[in-house]
C-alpha cells in the first residue's frame, strides 16, 4: 500500500478493497478541500511531506490501531502535490466486525495522521495570497513538540 | 553537515544547504539557524529535528556526515 501519492486518491477503489468476509462495519473518512478558511475563499491546497518519515508512521500507526482495536482492515492514503477543491486529500479506511471500533479507530488513525505525520499543507487564496497550514499547534499548550490533543476522546 | 528543511521553513532558509562550522548538538545548529535568520526564531521553536529517517533530541551529538532534516508541526489532513 502507497501510503503517499501524487495521484488522485481512488475512493472507491480503496473501498472496494475494504469488503471483508469478517467485517460488519466499514467507516471511509475522507478529508477534503473545503472552499474557503478562516473567512478567506481558498483556490486550491498544496500538500508536502518527507515521504520516507511520513509512510513509516502511517504504518505504525495503521499497525497499532489494528492491533488496539482488533481490526479487520485499517488502511490510509494521503495526497501531496496540488489538491482542488471537493477533491479527497487524506482517507483513512477502517473495517471491523461492529461498528464502534470502526469509528473509534478511524477517528484515532485521522488525529495521529494530522499532528504527529510530517505532512505539510499550504492554503493558496482566491486572493493570490498564501499561508502554511498550522493545524498542530498542540505544544502551545503541552510544551511539547511530541505531545498532542486529540478530538477523540480515548487517546 | 547537510541540512534539509520543509514547509513553511523554506520562506527562511534554502530547501537544503552545507554547514562546514563545527556544531556538537542540535540546539547548538537550532541557535546557529537563529543567528542565520533572526526571523525564524518562532517557527524553529516548534520544529522537530530528525537525522537517519528518526527523530532526534535537542542533545542529539552531530556528526560531520550527519544529513539533519528539520520538520515543522504536522499540517497534513
Amino acid at each position: 500500500m502507497k501510503y503517499i501519492t501524487e495521484e488522485p486518491i481512488d475512493l472507491v477503489g480503496m473501498l472496494q478493497e475494504a469488503h471483508h468476509p469478517a467485517a460488519g462495519a466499514i467507516v471511509l473518512f475522507s478529508g477534503e478541500v473545503r472552499d474557503h478558511n478562516g473567512g478567506k475563499s481558498v483556490a486550491y491546497l498544496e500538500y508536502e511531506s518527507q515521504i520516507t518519515m511520513a509512510s513509516k508512521m502511517i504504518a505504525l500507526i495503521l499497525k497499532e490501531a489494528k492491533s488496539r482495536w482488533n481490526l479487520t482492515i485499517a488502511t490510509a492514503q494521503h495526497r501531496i502535490g496540488k489538491v482542488k477543491v471537493c477533491e479527497s486529500a487524506v482517507v483513512v479506511i477502517t473495517a471491523s466486525p461492529h461498528r464502534t471500533e470502526a469509528y473509534a479507530s478511524n477517528r484515532y488513525i485521522i488525529d495521529r495522521i494530522k499532528h504527529e505525520v510530517p505532512i505539510w499543507k499550504c492554503e493558496y487564496f482566491s486572493d493570490g495570497t498564501k499561508e502554511w497550514g498550522g493545524n498542530c499547534n498542540c505544544q502551545k499548550e503541552t510544551g511539547d513538540p511530541n505531545k498532542h490533543i486529540y478530538e477523540s476522546a480515548d487517546q | 553537515m547537510k541540512i534539509e528543511v520543509f514547509a513553511v521553513l523554506k520562506d527562511y532558509f534554502k530547501k537544503e544547504f552545507e554547514i562546514a562550522d563545527k556544531l556538537d548538538t542540535i540546539a547548538d545548529l537550532k541557535q546557529y539557524l537563529i543567528t542565520l535568520n533572526p526571523s525564524s526564531v518562532e517557527v524553529l521553536s516548534r520544529c522537530r529535528f530528525a537525522v537517519a529517517d528518526d527523530f532526534v533530541v535537542d542533545n542529539y551529538k552531530i556528526t560531520g556526515d550527519d544529513n539533519i532534516m528539520i520538520i515543522p508541526p504536522s499540517s497534513g489532513g
